[in-house]
């Protein structure tokens, strides 16, 4: 895959995880209130899952980079 | 510029702060803004690098004032330091004040930001992990400790009932059971009692050490600078009323979309103005993602922690106040006084290595003027004489950035960014400014005043690509690569 080709599929990627947290928040009847373990869905999500994917993606859309 | 260098633009003490504290309050809006506030300069990190596609007059008025605005909100957090170490809030403004004027103009200030910037990444990290190991609970046992609470209520050994605490804001406190404040400072305090309709406006000039009985229901507007005094054992006006509404706020709801995806765009759209893209590969590029996301995910964590142990540290509006506080309140006042002030020399590195940053940005877009500087800080010193909330200044910094650099950056030719700029700027300024010469229609239109990017953005970039200059064509590139 060609680096601008990478770099656009990491850059969907990051949106469509951004996208997640409001609409698990805000969809009809709340699935982001489950509780898992204790933590509500929405918060693993913010806090734990989406930023470990979006951190990942990024480093290996940029370490593998133009340089 | 590196990526770590370039994540310095973005990690401003006033975003940090503020997502700790809206965390602890059990805001709403908490849960998007602290993904937001990683994902948005992650994509900007991603996006095209582009050039200058000449000089923009339009994009260099925002660039200067997206700068100075997000200076002032940094300057508001340094004076709420201040007044939390017990000097006046004016001594912190103008201490860092000085200090973001002149470091930024050292030789080596460049060199020095990224290792900065890990140095104040740690040094945010270690006190969290201390309080973690004193207390024993892990990040999600204290999340679920905070959801678990059946009322938020004063402890004894909160400031706000033994010495009472300062308000930093504004605030409009909601009562939902009866008590008794005491003022500690003069002023003027405006209850609304809502128990009959219409709801009766009481004003009361109290004194030092007058009482007030506040009923269920009653509303009492506090002025900024305000101290007040509260009797233990009683709930926390102004957060939410349990642990289960601090979790999941029944405000929550669809109707709020709009103004997540206002936020996020203000966000993303700010980020991609003030972060550089980068395009240097190799292993060293791993940095500044993994340090905004060691920076926000400390941010979320002091949040977390602040709920679970002392929620009312959240209650006055100080964003750094859950961050100073917490560590005296959970290793007791001589370890925990040590934390503290290592938690404020973090913050005042990343304010000075986000400084460097940000005149790096103003100068790639204001063709290197060297009085920009010194004058986007001396305004932004003197807008912290209103007490701003810093929040809405940030917002507005990043929304003015959306609407009106970013088009400019992602159009390759003059004609497209000037006139991209030039319709952002108008559709922005014509939103924010609406409550000022419209009330009655900004009350209808909350979510595009909040956030004016959620239209003016994208109408700037459509204007740039219906030129036929937009993203992806050939042509000049406009966005800047860190260099």
């Amino acid at each position: 895959m060609s680096v601008p080709r990478r770099r656009r599929a990491a850059l969907a990627a990051l949106l469509v995880l951004l996208v997640g947290a409001p609409l698990l928040a805000l969809a009809p009847a709340a699935p982001g209130a489950i509780r898992v373990a204790g933590v509500s869905l929405l918060w693993w999500y913010v806090g734990i899952v989406a930023p470990l994917l979006a951190t990942a993606i990024t480093v290996t859309a940029l370490v593998r980079g133009d340089g | 510029m590196t990526a770590l260098a370039a994540a310095a633009a973005w990690l401003q003490p006033v975003l940090l702060t503020v997502l700790t504290l809206r965390v602890a309050g059990g805001h709403a809006e908490a849960p998007w803004l602290v993904l937001g506030a990683l994902v948005a300069p992650l994509v900007a990190l991603l996006a095209p690098a582009r050039r200058p596609a000449g000089p923009n007059p339009v994009a260099t008025a925002a660039a200067a004032t997206t700068v100075t605005l997000v200076l002032a909100a940094d300057l508001v957090v340094a004076g709420d330091a201040a007044a939390l170490l017990g000097v006046a809030p004016w001594h912190g403004v103008a201490l860092a004040a000085a200090l973001v004027l002149l470091v930024p103009l050292l030789p080596a200030a460049r060199r020095i930001t990224a290792p900065a910037l890990v140095l104040a990444a740690v040094a945010l990290l270690l006190p969290l992990g201390a309080v973690a190991l004193r207390t024993g609970v892990a990040p999600w046992t204290a999340w679920s400790h905070g959801g678990l609470r059946p009322a938020l209520t004063f402890p004894e050994a909160s400031g706000w009932v033994r010495d009472g605490e300062r308000f930093a804001r504004d605030m409009r406190l909601t009562f939902t059971e009866g008590q008794r404040v005491t003022a500690l400072t003069e002023g003027l305090y405006r209850v609304v009692e809502r128990d009959a309709a219409p709801p009766t406006v009481r004003e009361w000039r109290l004194a030092a050490g007058d009482a007030l009985t506040l009923r269920p229901g009653d509303e009492l507007t506090v002025e900024a600078g305000a101290r007040m005094r509260f009797d233990p054992g009683r709930r926390m006006p102004g957060m939410p009323v349990t642990g289960m509404a601090w979790a999941d706020a029944p405000a929550r709801g669809p109707a709020m979309l709009p103004g997540a995806l206002g936020a996020l765009i203000t966000l993303v759209g700010g980020a991609l103005a003030l972060v550089p893209a980068t395009r240097r590969g190799g292993l060293a590029a791993a940095a500044g993602p993994l340090a905004l996301m060691t920076a926000v995910s400390a941010a979320v964590g002091w949040g977390v922690y602040a709920a679970a142990a002392a929620p009312d540290l959240a209650l006055g509006g100080s964003p750094l106040a859950p961050l100073v506080r917490l560590p005296p309140r959970a290793l007791g006042p001589a370890p925990g006084g040590v934390l503290a002030t290592l938690v404020v020399a973090a913050f005042v590195v990343l304010l000075l290595a986000a400084a460097v940053a940000l005149r790096g940005r103003l100068a790639a877009i204001g063709g290197g003027r060297p009085a920009l500087w010194p004058a986007a800080v001396v305004l932004a010193a003197a807008l912290t004489v209103w007490s701003p909330d810093p929040w809405r200044l940030l917002l507005l910094a990043l929304g003015l950035a959306a609407a009106v650099w970013t088009p400019a950056l992602l159009a390759s030719g003059r004609s497209a960014a000037i006139t991209g700029s030039g319709v952002g700027a108008v559709v922005f300024v014509a939103l924010a400014g609406l409550p000022l010469v419209a009330p009655g229609a900004a009350a209808g239109l909350d979510t595009l005043v909040r956030y004016p990017a959620l239209v003016a953005m994208p109408l700037a970039w459509a204007v740039v690509r219906a030129l036929g200059e937009g993203v992806g064509t050939p042509g000049r590139p406009a966005r800047p690569a860190a260099r």
